[in-house]
């Protein structure tokens, strides 16, 4: 009887601790939507300054559909893809329905776990496919269907100094390609001592990426060949290493410390994203009416000027249980103008281009002069060239990278340093 | 009867559950995963494929070559940095004992992060630090920014964070060593650094030895000061086989291959591991 009694409660024991995995488990499942029952709630992961944006945008969604919940859980940018990679690893267990993606990672995603996400065009987006630029629509198509909702937009411009420029007698106006930057910017090294711009020259490639997206093409060409000893990949390194070694360039490692430059006004310029504003605004609040924003300068007089950096995307995964509700809400998140300017109130730039005639797009913004600097982003919005981010973004960033820190260390020319990062990308993506 | 039997089990039977499950099955789990490669959203069995390009892997290398610099360099500093510490902090004319042993021990439990954003800070080329080295006329050290100095700043920042523990491993085991040992030797007439060399030193070489794994393992497996401090940059002057391992599975999505990676790892610390017992001698 004894033994009956322990061999019993061995067994209780065990299955209390296997069950307190599996109930994790079911737990998590749960929150991808299969739910209570109810089957009225969607999860979404997001990070930072979107996470109000949703918030705001499901409480509009509540009015015609009251029974929708959304539960939106806030992670760090990092973690979302570390869990997401987990989970889709997983197949799909303990993901959300909905989640962030950002433009240089998605295409990763959507190769490497080809039933991630859920077809958007099946259910009936590419009606809407019109109203946002076709670099966002190529990014998450694949065979001619759309597989996430593009959301905002990273159109690049310089943000400077006006007050700078002013006493080096630079207009900015004047400055049309690299070559008068470079000019502009010893000037200004001249006059105020200050560095042109800040780069991390050894931990991102973020210039050369914007050059190389302004030319049209970036690290893969059309047909996915690697692009490193290209012409256009050449010119931009030259560029960025001619403001090296003219001194123009302060060495940022890390973003906090380029950032911190430019609040303490170390620098002059920032050739970034249109998301930039949202940070100096906010941490460089002295500097108030001391900035303006121009165009990238371009290669040759009357080139492209219009790029992009960064940007972001939801997608729907396909192991939601609850896709229906899920793409009800996020068609209406994607093309719902007012959820697009509470979008632009916090900071990100909506590629839905059916709001850039609102006049949220022309008003004077006090930071930056009371210069339209939304106007700006905007009017690039249709010339930003389509390109090829492929499945292997990271590898290729991190060969890039590594060959910009060599030239830029003096340890190889450009050519030789491309050649060895495009031999040794070759052979880790074959 | 039954009941003293069996008794024992049910209390191991939670803690053996758990090792199962996340200890045991994980490592079978990866050996398995590091004979596989996805395709087309699958795993399928790829023999020696990951092993062999592992062994063509410049990067890899790299990371081998890198770790084995940090490893001979900063072990040894730290262990001698430690012991010594550990020394003056057992002297028994020293005053506000408490206090050092509590600052010298705090780097050991601060937050990963945060620490390695603090070092970042102060490392920059305007930093902190170079703007204190410019006061003894030393001109602005290129810290994270050249191969050389970036392997430096990873050491010192391992160093700071590590001495204080082993510290306190030391000053535990010095209480075990008998004071009349001392004390005979002062009677023949032997200072204080003899007995430390000729006492101390025999005395704690146990410890020492285990100090020396749990150091050597560290290394192997070192990933934070990397990753947030240089990124494994500049081009690839700090990548770490514990920074490759992360970067092949999460940013690569190659789980296989991190597998792979991490089954070298495993082979190494068991290596090195079996060479440090058979220097060490005696058991």
């Amino acid at each position: 009887m004894r033994k009956v009694i322990g061999r019993v409660s061995f067994l209780l024991i065990m299955m209390l601790v296997l069950g307190a995995c599996s109930s994790d488990n079911s737990s998590s499942e749960g929150s991808a939507g299969e739910g209570d029952g109810s089957g009225k709630k969607v999860t979404a992961w997001a990070w930072n300054i979107n996470v109000p944006v949703l918030e705001e945008a499901a409480k509009k969604f509540k009015e015609e559909n009251p029974d929708f919940e959304l539960e939106v859980v806030e992670l760090g940018r990092e973690d979302v893809y570390s869990k997401l990679t987990t989970g889709l690893q997983t197949g799909g267990k303990g993901l959300p329905d909905i989640i962030l993606v950002e433009d240089d990672r998605v295409q990763g995603y959507m190769e490497t776990f080809p039933d991630a996400f859920v077809n958007v065009s099946d259910k009936g987006f590419d009606e809407s496919k019109d109203s946002f630029p076709t670099y966002k629509t190529e990014l998450l198509s694949k065979d001619g269907a759309m597989y996430g909702f593009p959301f905002d937009g990273g159109p690049t411009g310089v943000f400077y100094r006006t007050d700078y420029f002013e006493e080096a007698g630079v207009n900015a106006d004047d400055i049309k390609t690299w070559d008068d930057f470079i000019e502009a910017g010893k000037k200004i090294k001249d006059a105020t001592g200050k560095a042109m711009l800040g780069l991390d020259l050894n931990g991102d490639d973020g210039l050369y990426r914007m050059m190389m997206t302004q030319q049209g093409t970036f690290y893969f060409d059309d047909e996915k060949n690697v692009n490193f000893t290209s012409e256009e990949s050449k010119q931009a390194s030259e560029k960025v290493k001619m403001m090296k070694e003219a001194g123009l360039v302060k060495d940022t490692v890390g973003w906090d410390a380029w950032i911190s430059a430019m609040a303490q006004g170390e620098v002059a310029t920032a050739p970034s994203g249109a998301w930039l504003s949202g940070s100096i605004t906010q941490q460089a609040k002295d500097t108030e009416g001391n900035w303006g924003v121009f165009k990238l300068p371009a290669f040759e007089e009357d080139g492209n000027r219009a790029s992009n950096l960064g940007g972001s995307n939801y997608v729907i995964t396909s192991a939601s249980n609850n896709q229906d509700l899920a793409y009800d809400f996020m068609e209406f998140f994607s093309t719902n103008d007012d959820v697009q300017l509470t979008a632009m109130d916090n900071g990100l730039f909506p590629t839905l281009n059916t709001i850039y005639e609102n006049e949220a797009f022309t008003q004077e913004v006090s930071f930056f002069s009371n210069q339209p600097i939304w106007e700006l982003f905007a009017s690039e919005m249709n010339d930003i060239p389509s390109v090829n981010f492929t499945g292997n973004y990271a590898i290729a960033s991190d060969e890039s990278i590594k060959a910009q820190s060599e030239i830029m260390n003096g340890k190889k020319s450009i050519e030789e340093a491309y050649k060895a990062a495009e031999d040794r990308l070759k052979n880790r993506i074959q | 009867m039954n009941k003293a039997k069996t008794f024992p089990y049910f209390f191991a039977a939670p803690a053996i559950l758990l090792f199962l499950a996340f200890t045991v099955y994980p490592i079978i789990a990866s050996f398995v995963l590091s004979f596989q490669e996805r395709v087309a959203g699958e795993y399928v069995f790829a023999g020696l494929k990951n092993y062999t390009r592992l062994w063509n892997d410049d990067i890899f290398w790299t990371a081998m070559q890198n770790t084995f610099i940090i490893f001979v360099v900063q072990v040894p500093i730290m262990i001698i940095l430690a012991m010594v510490l550990a020394n003056v902090l057992n002297n028994q004319l020293l005053k506000l004992k408490g206090f050092f042993r509590v600052s010298f021990f705090l780097p050991a439990v601060t937050s990963l992060v945060a620490y390695s954003i603090l070092f970042s800070i102060m490392l920059q080329e305007e930093g902190i630090i170079n703007t204190a080295l410019s006061y003894i006329g030393i001109t602005a050290i290129p810290w994270l920014s050249d191969p050389f100095w970036a392997k430096a700043s990873i050491i010192i920042a391992m160093t700071w964070r590590w001495t204080g523990y082993n510290m306190v491993i030391f000053l535990a085991a010095l209480q075990n060593i008998p004071e009349d040992l001392y004390e005979a030797a002062s009677l023949d007439g032997a200072n204080k650094f003899k007995q430390f060399f000729y006492i101390t030193v025999p005395q704690l070489k146990p410890v020492i030895l285990f100090a020396g794994i749990l150091s050597t393992i560290g290394t192997l497996q070192l990933f934070d000061e990397p990753f947030n401090l240089t990124g494994g940059g500049p081009a690839d002057s700090t990548m770490t086989l514990g920074l490759y391992i992360y970067q092949s599975g999460f940013e690569y999505f190659d789980f296989g291959y991190a597998s792979a990676i991490a089954y070298a790892v495993v082979v190494m610390v068991g290596i090195l591991s079996i060479i440090q017992f058979k220097i060490a001698g005696d058991e």
